[in-house]
């Protein structure tokens, strides 16, 4: 798009200094060339004119009730209270604040659990239906008795021992004994039951599968 | 005063100096120097006086952090205006207003109450900014009202100098057409596609 103002060919090209050499930051040549132009172009020198006019309405003061003095005290007194200017100034400020506190907590929970696994006892006693088998008790000891050995027999040798049965008799006819009290069963309880009569096989748990 | 003034320029980049050093008293003659300046620039923007107020505070608080990051590639005014306007256009958003509440302009509001002879050049150059939109305001206050180049209305409102130049040439036809005419008769405005 071009402008005509005038009937000179060189109206398009004053009407784009005027600007610039109402502020003065025109070169010199130009300013000259533009005001050379105004002496002999009506309608580019009404025209000058507006602008210059607009110019000085632009540089009026505001109108709306602004006052300085009372903006520049909440200036300094936001200089003064940084963590609330800081929000302010910053959007995204909370909200960065609580993704901080929410990855904080998750990392407390999971040194809790962490912590919590970390000192967990030892194996429950009971056992759950989707376990194979139940964990043998230490000291525990697997025995197989001889198909011909009475019940009683087999009674009175654990009553003499302090054992009793806690498991069994497995697929291949094996128990297993464990002492009557939480001590562990000794040596000499294990020698004794190879010992006795009616016991094919004694030997003691083993601690590893 | 005219935004090419060396002197200005100087003072300006002396008080920011001062600020990156923490010096509040540099900080407050920066604000009162600008602020009218900044009042008036951030009107084109809005009517409303109170997000004007908050905008200058958001400005110079902003100027107040980044003052030792100034690296003078551009003058002073042209840092604190970019600035504003930013802001300006953050606070509009914010409070979901559009650029100029058209309602609120003085031209419907009748005569703006001002005791001096002024009042009627407020009232011609009213009548002219009601039709221009909220960037051809800023750009013909940045260019008439505060004195800079093409290229510092680009820098400030950070877009290409073409388009602050297409901005300039339709609000000055726009203004042209809308205007009272002056004193002397003025040809009816023509503008042609070539």
């Amino acid at each position: 798009m071009t402008i005509s103002i005038g009937p000179d060919q060189a109206c398009p090209q004053a009407w784009e200094l005027m600007p610039w050499v109402l502020q003065g930051t025109a070169p010199q040549e130009q300013s000259d060339w533009l005001h050379g132009h105004l002496e002999h172009c009506a309608a580019c020198r009404a025209e000058f004119a507006q602008q210059r006019r607009l110019r000085l309405a632009m540089s009026l003061p505001t109108d709306l009730p602004l006052d300085p003095e009372a903006g520049l005290e909440r200036l300094l007194g936001r200089l003064d209270a940084p963590d609330a200017t800081a929000s302010h100034a910053r959007p995204g400020y909370w909200l960065v604040r609580a993704l901080a506190a929410a990855v904080l907590i998750q990392a407390i929970g999971i040194g809790v659990l962490g912590a919590k696994l970390w000192t967990t006892g030892p194996a429950p006693t009971y056992r759950t239906l989707s376990q194979a088998s139940a964990p043998a008790a230490p000291g525990s000891i697997r025995v197989v008795p001889d198909a011909a050995m009475t019940l009683s027999d087999w009674g009175a040798l654990l009553h003499r021992l302090g054992l009793r049965v806690v498991d069994g008799p497995n697929q291949v006819g094996a128990y297993t004994l464990a002492p009557e009290h939480s001590a562990p069963a000794d040596q000499q309880a294990l020698q004794q039951l190879r010992a006795a009569h009616g016991i094919r096989l004694a030997e003691p748990v083993s601690d590893t599968p | 005063m005219t935004e090419a003034d060396p002197q200005a320029e100087a003072a300006d980049r002396a008080l920011l100096q001062r600020m990156s050093d923490g010096d509040r008293a540099a900080l407050a003659t920066l604000y009162r120097n600008y602020h009218g300046r900044l009042g008036r620039f951030l009107s084109r923007l809005t009517r409303r006086p109170d997000i004007i107020e908050e905008v200058i505070n958001d400005c110079f608080w902003i100027a107040w952090q980044k003052a030792a990051d100034f690296r003078g590639d551009s003058r002073v005014s042209t840092w604190i205006m970019g600035i504003a306007y930013r802001c300006g256009l953050k606070a509009l958003r914010k409070h979901g207003a559009e650029p100029v509440d058209e309602d609120s302009l003085p031209e419907n509001h009748g005569p703006v109450v001002d005791p001096n002879e002024d009042r009627e050049l407020r009232d011609w150059l009213s009548k002219g900014l009601a039709r221009l939109s909220a960037d051809q305001r800023v750009v013909v206050e940045l260019v008439y009202g505060t004195g800079h180049t093409l290229d510092d209305v680009a820098a400030i409102m950070q877009c290409p100098v073409g388009t602050v130049k297409a901005r300039l040439f339709h609000a000055r036809v726009k203004l042209r057409n809308v205007l009272p005419a002056l004193a002397d008769a003025v040809p009816a405005y023509k503008d042609r596609v070539s």
